[in-house]
């Protein structure tokens, strides 16, 4: 029998409430969760047969909410979905090895949770609105000298150039965008990471840490950054455990 | 399911969950070289490799264009690199049967290639 | 119209859930990882079979994890 662990929690304050905690909080299909601990860290296990876990959708948010339990008392780092292990020594060795790793990482993420921002930058609103300020052309300084051909390619570099003039505004909107979310969160003094991602780069991922119960402060946040900027929307999620900001290489 | 994760929303959550709902699909970035494809595939990842190149380039004339530190000759002389370059990539492309969607590489967590 | 709200809001939580639960975490074939300037490119798209992303990609066609 493997071990699917879902996450390594903090002992340092108040390992019996964990151990009181479990037997109430079922694993996926039902299965019971048990501890392996190492120094100051547990592990939270469940028995599984490698073959018989299912890698569907119910199953990941069932895992997920286990580990979403486990957080509402406990730091932890939580695993990805599909962590096994061929048994407790295994797990216990796991622990040992990377024991110095993952206190750190605790110690970063103690009382904190993740809250993310999506940011939808509609672009094709934006370069409209932008479209206006992008009306200069680049004109042959002489007289063409060789008729039409060469006017074909000064026509051509000058629809490139109107289209690169737009996305550069586009670009720099959004960078000014996160440079407004990047000296928010510094004022909070909140760790984050920001990107760019979808097909066409126009959502603007942001990942947070911050404590738990200051909701109502990020909520105000958020609104004051979307009054500033009309075209754009913003959602904001959380509390989540602190999955984006696990600094980690397991040997 | 439990709690609302929700704190704040603008409205937005039907484009939101469209685009993130795409990012979760990656089957149709993969490039799977088997025996029977490895003409095509091969080419769909040398081909990805060169349109890349080919908008680094174009970016790059552009700002030089923007700057006017050029000639007309000199501008004159990109327009047409660049144009010849932009129908030589239509011609592969169409020779392949591949579209501009066909040449994104998703790189996971850093997002697509392009 | 409220339905659709709903609807929409349960699926922005669902997707937030699994994007953190199936693409990040702790990742035990830590060893395997390749990083390049502190971004963990565990997965290159062009069928490298690292054995993290090979967990992946079967999660996501809905396959058992077969492991190797």
């Amino acid at each position: 029998m493997e071990l699917l662990v879902y996450a390594i929690v903090s002992a340092k304050n108040n390992p019996e409430k964990l151990f009181s905690l479990l037997p109430g909080i079922k694993g996926i299909s039902g299965t019971s969760l048990f501890s392996v601990p190492f120094d100051e860290v547990i592990a939270v296990v469940c028995e599984i047969n490698r073959i018989d876990l299912n890698a569907n959708q119910s199953d990941a948010i069932e895992y997920a909410r286990v580990i979403e339990s486990l957080a509402e008392d406990f730091a932890l780092l939580p695993m990805r979905f599909g962590s096994v292990m061929e048994s407790t020594q295994a797990v216990h060795s796991m622990l040992e090895r990377n024991l110095n790793e993952i206190l750190k990482n605790l110690e970063k993420v103690d009382h904190k949770c993740e809250f993310g921002i999506k940011i939808f930058c509609d672009y094709e609103k934006i370069r409209s609105d932008l479209k206006v300020k992008t009306e200069n052309i680049v004109k042959p300084n002489s007289e063409p000298g060789q008729g039409t051909k060469s006017s074909i390619y000064f026509d051509y570099v000058n629809q490139k150039l109107k289209e690169h003039r737009l996305e550069e505004l586009l670009m720099t909107f959004v960078d000014s965008v996160i440079a407004e979310i990047k000296e928010r969160l510094a004022r909070l003094n909140s760790e984050n990471k920001i990107r760019k991602i979808g097909a066409e780069k126009n959502i603007i991922d942001v990942v947070f840490l911050f404590k738990k119960d200051n909701k109502d402060e990020l909520i105000k946040m958020v609104e004051s950054i979307q009054n500033q900027y009309a075209g754009i929307k913003f959602v904001l999620t959380g509390p989540w455990p602190p999955y984006s900001f696990i600094d980690i290489t397991i040997k | 399911m439990s709690e609302n994760k929700i704190l704040f929303n603008t409205g937005s959550l039907d484009e939101l969950s469209d685009e993130i709902g795409k990012i979760a699909r990656t089957d149709e970035s993969h490039i799977k070289l088997t025996p029977a494809n490895a003409d095509s595939g091969l080419a769909k990842l040398v081909l990805t490799l060169v349109e890349l190149i080919r908008k680094l380039v174009e970016k790059q004339a552009m700002r030089r264009v923007d700057g006017g530190s050029l000639s007309d000759a000199e501008i004159e002389r990109l327009g047409e690199t660049l144009m010849k370059l932009e129908m030589k990539m239509e011609e592969l492309k169409k020779h392949f049967n591949l579209t501009d969607r066909d040449l994104n590489i998703n790189l996971g967590p850093l997002g697509d290639l392009m | 119209m409220h339905d659709n709200v709903i609807d929409r809001s349960k699926d922005i939580t669902i997707l937030e859930l699994l994007d953190r639960v199936l693409n990040k975490g702790v990742i035990l074939t830590g060893d395997i990882v390749i990083s390049v300037a502190d971004v963990d490119l565990v997965y290159l798209g062009v069928k490298l079979m690292l054995s993290s992303v090979e967990t992946m990609e079967q999660l996501k066609a809905g396959k058992p994890i077969i492991e190797k």
